[in-house]
């Protein structure tokens, strides 16, 4: 229950269904979709204002620098991204009236202390296969400008480094570093999502990597880049510690 | 008279009572094998066939098959020991003789013999499932005689002694050859093979491996391979003459291996004589020797294609990267139509026009002319000058011949539209400084162009033409309604579409007075003809003719570029005039009016101008002068024509990217014409598409495609499959 924030009546059910072990019980009740449990639409109104910007109908950065405060979570914390998926915010930095009620409504929250329970929920999020791929994917729509078409490239850099803290990818520096070197341009939408493929398909060593498989042509870059510099074969970095 | 009773007859057959005669088969048998005899003993006429028949008839009749049949094997078997024994006895030369000699006896008594046993070869032995008495007769002499334990080996090595002799330069007895062979042949293909034919195969192996060894030591490969030529002659006249025509295929082919097949790697590679020095010299005889005997081993003719091919791209490839050779690029093509030259003859008169070397050919060329990126500039270049005046005086069929050959070439270059690029600025500097030798020419190499390439291609070089022509009239049209301009300067405008010619930027220039007036009146009336148009005069690509006075009273008439022109005129209107000055008046852009200015006052010959100082760089300080001392032999100098020259590395750097820049539409067009029609793609069979859609014009990079393919994701014109990352789908 002090993981999960769930009820007793679920979290005995779900210790049922596992057979009274601890992991497989997690698994249950994650699996399971999430009771609605009831909202206080006031509370919320009172929640939204308390951060709310003076003159926007907005809570803008400040905002959630005091809502981060307040729930004793740091702004750069990844757990906020998530926070953002749940409210499927449309920018960073910024939530809607309708994005921040809306969000917290279907996570179950309507004060601060229910908010605090369910931040190592949302943090378990990550680990979830399916879900990481829609947080990222998620990510590259929210991170970028208004109004771009692709996602600039020191912002896309500080997502990937986040992300990739969480789901552990062994290449995640040498990536940046090339694109540093190399690229210097934004980001696209299709290399962004066809980065996740590449994390999950091709393994570190690139023993695996396929040169005709349709990878965008900044990852084949990347290949030649890693080979240039002596990663790969063998699987380790020779660079960086792995 | 008496009664006759009519009385039943009964006509009995008259039994004719046999006495079998017990000793009636022993006499009849004698009676026969005396006869037998008496044949062997070439004693024949004394005896009766009619009787004999009649006896051999009888025996069988009364069931005495047996004992004649019998009895014909043991005699003639005693017979045929004893001719054994008289042919072993035979010296020397006279064995073959005397088997010969016995053989034909036996097959003449076999015959007598046959005939007068017809009855029991019809009857008895078919239903005995007996051997037929000829066929007997055969086997008898083949075993024993021929196979003999005196006969047997002594026949065959007589024999094999023979061939032999005949293969050292001996003349034998062929005749007897053939009768003793064809004995064989009729004792049956089992006899023939195993008795001699094996035999000979193998020692004939032997012959060659030794005799084939030999000659590779000692002889040069075009020697060598008379010599085997020569040795399968032989072998095949051999077989005609005494041999089973069966045996021919089976003794070439030993041949074949041991004198061609097992030493064609050192033969083809033969140092000073092998298949490349024949090559460079032209040995069409050897060279066609070579194939006809290499086309009868396995992989004969591929060893040669191979080594020709190698060779053929390793002199190509040092073509086109020898540097000397790059400077003159005329001098490069010649000498590449010179090289195909070659290879067409030599496969047409020692290779028969065999196709799969045609296309070794071919291949080799792609290979290497793509090797040099210049070469597409190159042939351009080549065509320039051709057309220009390397073909004048020449035949309108040399012409075509000459046309077709550099055809050739265009088809084996990857980078057509980069050949597209430079034909185009060079046919537009033909076109308008008049220097095209044949009209007829040009629009021949046009339709070539675009039999080969379609449309497209050629479509904006005919708008070159056509705009020549069009203002050929239009020129004849504006003098028409100015008649009064008949006094004063001739004005030539070559009105060019923009689009159909090579672009370039127009740089500013101040047309001397009489000129911008004249150049005025044409606008008016050009743009009166023909409304919603805009003229801008590209001053960098004219050219005027002046008549010049000098000092001394000599006349020339100078042709001269439009630039070269103004800063001329001015020094009408002042003795001298410095760098600065000129290039305020004229304002034309300094690295041109540079280039222009050297050109009349520091190149001997050429310098109208005199300079001060009289260095070789134009500075801005310099002072220019009309050269009074100016003279030239001809009373017409032509001073800086615009020609089309090899570019320089810079230019030539703008050209190729301005390509490539090109090339990106049209990879997205196919992208989109192949994705549309498809709806739903792969990416390798995209790619291959696309490369298939776009070999015509040029081979586009992978790695450009792919950049692309994600420019169309970007701008949603395709979207990649959810499941599978490799599928790309139309997005309409």
């Amino acid at each position: 229950m002090a993981i999960t924030g769930a009820r007793q009546k679920a979290a005995v059910q779900a210790l049922k269904a596992s057979d009274w072990h601890l992991e497989g019980a997690f698994d249950v009740f994650y699996s399971q979709p999430q009771s609605k449990t009831h909202t206080d639409s006031r509370h919320l109104e009172e929640l939204y204002n308390r951060y709310k910007d003076p003159y926007l109908d907005m809570i803008m950065a400040d905002g959630i620098a005091r809502l981060c405060n307040d729930l004793q979570v740091d702004p750069q914390d990844i757990v906020m991204l998530v926070v953002s998926w749940h409210m499927k915010a449309a920018t960073m930095c910024e939530f809607s009236k309708q994005e921040f009620v809306g969000g917290l409504q279907s996570l179950g929250i309507d004060s601060l202390e229910k908010f605090q329970e369910r931040i190592p929920f949302m943090r378990s999020e990550l680990k979830d296969e399916q879900k990481f791929r829609e947080i990222y994917t998620f990510s590259f729509g929210w991170a970028k400008e208004k109004g771009q078409k692709s996602l600039a490239l020191d912002t896309a850099i500080g997502m990937w480094q986040l992300l990739f803290a969480e789901k552990h990818w062994p290449l995640v520096d040498h990536w940046c570093q090339f694109l540093q070197a190399r690229h210097n341009k934004a980001i696209s939408r299709d290399t962004w999502s066809q980065l996740l493929e590449f994390t999950r398909t091709v393994d570190s060593g690139l023993a695996n990597y396929d040169a005709e498989g349709a990878w965008p042509y900044l990852i084949d870059e990347f290949v030649d880049y890693l080979n240039e510099n002596g990663v790969g074969a063998d699987g380790f970095s020779r660079t960086i510690g792995a | 008279m008496s009664n006759q009773k009519k009385r039943n007859f009964q006509i009995e057959a008259f039994k004719h009572r046999v006495v079998v005669d017990p000793k009636y088969a022993d006499k009849t048998w004698k009676v026969l094998e005396h006869a037998i005899h008496e044949i062997y003993n070439h004693n024949a006429s004394g005896l009766s066939f009619e009787e004999l028949y009649r006896n051999a008839y009888n025996m069988v009749l009364h069931k005495f098959g047996e004992k004649l049949y019998s009895g014909l094997v043991s005699t003639m078997t005693s017979h045929l020991k004893e001719i054994s024994k008289s042919i072993e006895a035979a010296q020397g030369e006279s064995f073959l003789e005397e088997l010969n000699r016995k053989w034909n006896d036996h097959n003449k008594a076999l015959q007598m013999i046959r005939d007068i046993l017809m009855y029991m070869d019809r009857t008895y032995i078919p239903s005995n499932h007996k051997t037929p008495v000829h066929e007997l007769g055969l086997n008898l002499w083949r075993d024993n005689i021929i196979h003999s334990s005196k006969i047997q080996s002594r026949l065959l090595n007589t024999l094999l002694e023979l061939v032999h002799r005949e293969r050292t330069g001996e003349v034998i007895d062929r005749g007897l050859m053939r009768n003793i062979i064809k004995m064989l042949m009729d004792l049956g293909s089992a006899v023939y093979q195993e008795d001699f034919e094996k035999h000979f195969l193998e020692v004939s192996a032997e012959f060659y491996k030794v005799e084939s060894q030999k000659f590779i030591e000692c002889c040069d490969c075009g020697e060598y391979l008379k010599k085997a030529e020569k040795r399968l002659n032989e072998e095949i006249e051999r077989v005609t003459h005494y041999l089973d025509a069966k045996s021919e295929i089976k003794i070439t082919s030993v041949v074949e291996k041991e004198m061609i097949a097992n030493h064609m790697p050192r033969l083809v590679h033969m140092e000073n004589s092998g298949l490349v020095n024949m090559l460079l010299d032209d040995k069409y005889e050897d060279l066609g020797r070579m194939y006809n005997l290499f086309r009868r081993v396995p992989n004969g003719l591929l060893t040669i294609r191979e080594v020709m091919t190698s060779h053929l791209r390793e002199t190509g490839k040092q073509l086109v990267t020898d540097p000397e050779r790059l400077k003159d690029p005329v001098e490069f093509v010649q000498r590449l139509l010179d090289e195909k030259d070659k290879y067409d003859s030599i496969i047409n008169k020692a290779f028969s026009n065999d196709k799969t070397f045609q296309n070794a050919l071919t291949n080799s060329f792609e290979y290497f002319i793509n090797l040099n990126a210049r070469s597409p500039e190159f042939i351009s270049l080549f065509v320039d000058d051709k057309l220009r005046k390397g073909l004048k005086g020449v035949s309108e069929e040399d012409v075509e011949i000459i046309l077709d050959k550099v055809m050739m070439l265009f088809r084996y270059l990857q980078e057509k539209d980069v050949f597209e690029k430079y034909y185009k600025q060079h046919l537009a500097k033909r076109l308008l400084s008049g220097k095209t030798v044949s009209d007829d020419a040009e629009r021949s190499l046009i339709v070539k162009l675009k039999t080969e390439c379609g449309y497209q291609f050629t479509s904006k070089l005919e708008g070159m033409f056509t705009d020549m022509k069009t203002s050929q009239d239009t020129m004849q049209g504006f003098y028409a309604s100015h008649p009064e301009l008949g006094e004063g300067p001739t004005l030539v405008v070559q009105v060019l579409t923009t689009g159909s010619w090579p672009t370039q930027p127009s740089s500013t220039c101040n047309l001397p007075s009489e000129m911008s007036a004249l150049c005025e009146k044409f606008r008016s009336y050009y743009l009166g003809t023909h409304t919603g148009r805009r003229l801008s005069w590209q001053t960098n690509m004219g050219n005027a003719d002046m008549k010049a006075t000098f000092g001394k009273g000599q006349k020339h008439e100078l042709n001269v570029s439009t630039y070269q022109m103004c800063v001329l005129m001015l020094f009408n209107n002042a003795e001298r005039l410095n760098y600065k000055e000129i290039e305020q008046a004229t304002e034309i852009p300094a690295p041109e009016l540079k280039r222009c200015l050297q050109s009349m006052a520091c190149v001997k010959g050429k310098n109208v101008l005199r300079k001060e100082p009289m260095s070789k760089d134009i500075g801005e300080e310099d002072a220019f002068f009309v050269n009074d001392k100016f003279s030239s032999k001809f009373y017409k100098v032509k001073i800086g024509t615009v020609v089309a020259q090899k570019e320089s590395e810079p230019e030539k750097q703008e050209t190729r990217q301005r390509v490539e820049e090109d090339r990106k539409p049209q990879i997205e067009a196919a992208l989109v014409r192949i994705m549309k029609s498809r709806r739903v793609l792969d990416h390798n069979n995209l790619i291959s598409e696309v490369t298939k859609q776009l070999q015509q014009r040029f081979l586009p990079n992978p790695t450009e495609i792919k950049k692309r393919i994600e420019s169309l994701i970007e701008r949603d014109f395709l979207e990649r499959d959810n499941v599978d990352r490799k599928l790309y789908r139309y997005l309409a």
